[in-house]
């Protein structure tokens, strides 16, 4: 859906982007992340042809992008950080002015579809200029979903939204990729990109340094990882049955817990309860302890760690 | 151009023109022309009383062209905050994210300056036309060529100002890079023109060379004025010459569509983005 190839952009001597290879496949919500100034909203610009690169080629939708790129545009949906809206309109002719943009004879309908959906169908008749910023995020991303674009853009689109309005905005991207649409999402909150995204990219200084799916870059950063298993009495010898197994690097038991640091190779969860079932030991809960996104974020970017090869690009 | 582009510049146009409809600009614009009108309209009657004869072969032919001039520089000034004043709140990159490319949006305010000269038209030969019946004053047939030329003049004036638009960040700049450009052009009009009109001998050798060099500067620059072709047609109407009216409409389409072409280069140059100083 949206692939470059060694694309970036320069300011002067400063390189914002550089060497980008992304590949956003069709279909998935695929999270763009990196700290402030690591170039992700100058990639997202350079990929709807507001910015001009000076190297490398976009692909959008399966074409080369050349040009001014609106027919493109046309199969595109863009929420941006801000949403940048005409203070003086109301929300219905702002909405009704785009929805004429893009040539749509249904928008009466599908204006009030989604501004019910986010909430907004009693304020159409109000003037943006009165809206709050949440409330402008909303209408941006009803503005973006008017004509049922295939591919989303959304850059930071959560923001300046309340806890309520980000969990409707993400189910409202899940429905939308549930449909079909495929979503690029560039975001701060690592906690929603979690949740929501099948793969991440992670950017710093203006190149991508990993670009997988979530287990695959935890795994890919941690060298060991932890299982934590419970049983329904102490169990000292537990432990014990676990000795002789290759992948386990060390245990340690506290109490009716037994912490195993295991190998990151692959999952060993399986390996690990049939060994204890064998010698008696049953555990009633069993919790792995992995990498969160912030974490295996934080790693990457602040250790400037290249987690990327040709082959992932 | 294709349908979808067309309707791109339609609705970008309609839109404009509703804002400028709605808005008061255009009514002041309107009624400062119209008093300007009123009072040249009423030194004729006045000299028409005191003398028994006015001079002239269309006497609301040269008010009809200043209410025109005047809210020509109405448009002139809308069309150069137009541009600006959406970089400026970004709303136009907000329509860039959607079908909107450099072209038609250049394209839209364009169509959307010339609709409102035609509708500043309707008010100002209503007003033209009751005038003449209160006033006795005569209609004529260079009153139509003046209304006609002054969608000419209209024409150069709204491209020049959306070109100096797609030059500025914000609107301040806009309209001081216009009334910069303006004054200069009409100083170095005015300069060559006292310089002219003096006698040669009275010329100091400076003051000669000076002369030469703003004939220079004034030949070339006047080209790129909006109001020299329109003094052009002005003077054919005057003077009845067909031939000079038709090549200064002409002469005027062409500097409308180069100065559209720049502006859309021009754009796609600087970009939509409002400029952050980063």
């Amino acid at each position: 859906m949206i692939k470059t190839v060694n694309l970036g952009k320069k300011y002067g001597d400063f390189w914002a982007v550089r060497d980008l290879d992304l590949n956003v496949r069709e279909g998935e919500i695929y999270g763009f992340l990196g700290p402030n100034g690591a170039g992700k909203t100058t990639t997202i610009l350079m990929t709807l042809a507001i910015l001009r690169p000076t190297k490398g080629e976009i692909y959008l939708l399966g074409n080369q992008i050349q040009g001014s790129r609106v027919g493109m545009r046309r199969r595109i949906g863009v929420v941006s950080e801000k949403q940048f809206l005409y203070p003086e309109m109301t929300m219905w002719e702002y909405l009704d002015f785009f929805g004429e943009l893009y040539g749509m004879r249904n928008r009466k309908e599908r204006i009030e579809e989604l501004s019910a959906r986010v909430e907004l169908i009693d304020v159409l008749d109000r003037r943006l200029g009165a809206f709050s910023r949440g409330m402008q995020q909303k209408v941006g991303f009803v503005r973006a979903l008017l004509h049922e674009p295939d591919l989303l853009i959304l850059d930071e689109p959560v923001s300046g939204l309340d806890p309520l309005g980000i969990r409707q905005v993400r189910s409202l991207i899940e429905e939308e990729n549930r449909r079909g649409k495929t979503v690029f999402v560039s975001s701060h909150l690592l906690s929603e990109i979690e949740k929501l995204c099948h793969r991440v990219g992670i950017m710093n200084n203006g190149r991508l340094l990993a670009e997988d799916r979530m287990d695959n870059l935890v795994r890919r950063l941690t060298e060991e990882i932890e299982l934590d298993l419970e049983f329904p009495n102490e169990e000292p010898q537990a432990a014990d049955a676990l000795g002789g197994l290759d992948f386990v690097r060390g245990t340690s038991i506290e109490g009716r817990f037994l912490t195993v640091k295991m190998k990151t190779d692959r999952d060993y969860r399986g390996d690990v309860v049939a060994a204890l079932i064998s010698r008696g030991h049953v555990p009633v809960g069993i919790q792995m302890r992995s990498m969160s996104l912030e974490e295996a974020f934080m790693t990457i970017t602040k250790e400037n760690i290249p987690l990327l090869t040709r082959a992932d690009a | 151009m294709r349908a979808s582009k067309l309707n791109t510049v339609l609705v970008l146009a309609k839109r404009e023109l509703r804002s400028t409809i709605y808005g008061v600009g255009i009514y002041l614009a309107i009624l400062v022309s119209l008093i300007i009108s009123s009072v040249i309209l009423q030194n004729h009657i006045k000299a028409v009383g005191r003398d028994q004869i006015l001079i002239t072969a269309s006497p609301l032919a040269y008010p009809l062209f200043i209410a025109t001039a005047v809210c020509a520089i109405y448009l002139a000034l809308s069309s150069v905050t137009s541009i600006a004043r959406e970089k400026d709140m970004q709303t136009l990159e907000a329509l860039f994210y959607g079908p909107v490319d450099h072209a038609a949006y250049v394209l839209s305010k364009y169509i959307k300056g010339v609709l409102s000269y035609l509708f500043i038209v309707v008010f100002l030969a209503v007003y033209f036309v009751v005038a003449s019946v209160i006033s006795n004053l005569g209609l004529s047939l260079k009153f139509l060529g003046v209304i006609f030329l002054c969608f000419f003049l209209s024409s150069c004036v709204i491209t020049f100002g959306i070109f100096i638009s797609t030059l500025a960040e914000s609107v301040r700049t806009s309209v001081l890079l216009f009334i910069g450009i303006v004054g200069g052009l009409i100083a170095i009009q005015i300069m060559h023109g006292m310089l002219i009109k003096m006698e040669e001998p009275s010329l100091a050798g400076s003051f000669f060379y000076l002369e030469n060099i703003l004939s220079i500067i004034n030949a070339g620059v006047k080209w790129a004025s909006p109001f020299f072709y329109v003094n052009k047609g002005m003077e054919a109407v005057s003077l009845g010459r067909v031939g000079m009216y038709l090549l200064s409409g002409g002469v005027s389409v062409i500097y409308s569509a180069v100065a559209l072409l720049l502006s859309v280069l021009v754009l796609k140059r600087k970009g939509v983005r409002k400029s952050t100083g980063e």
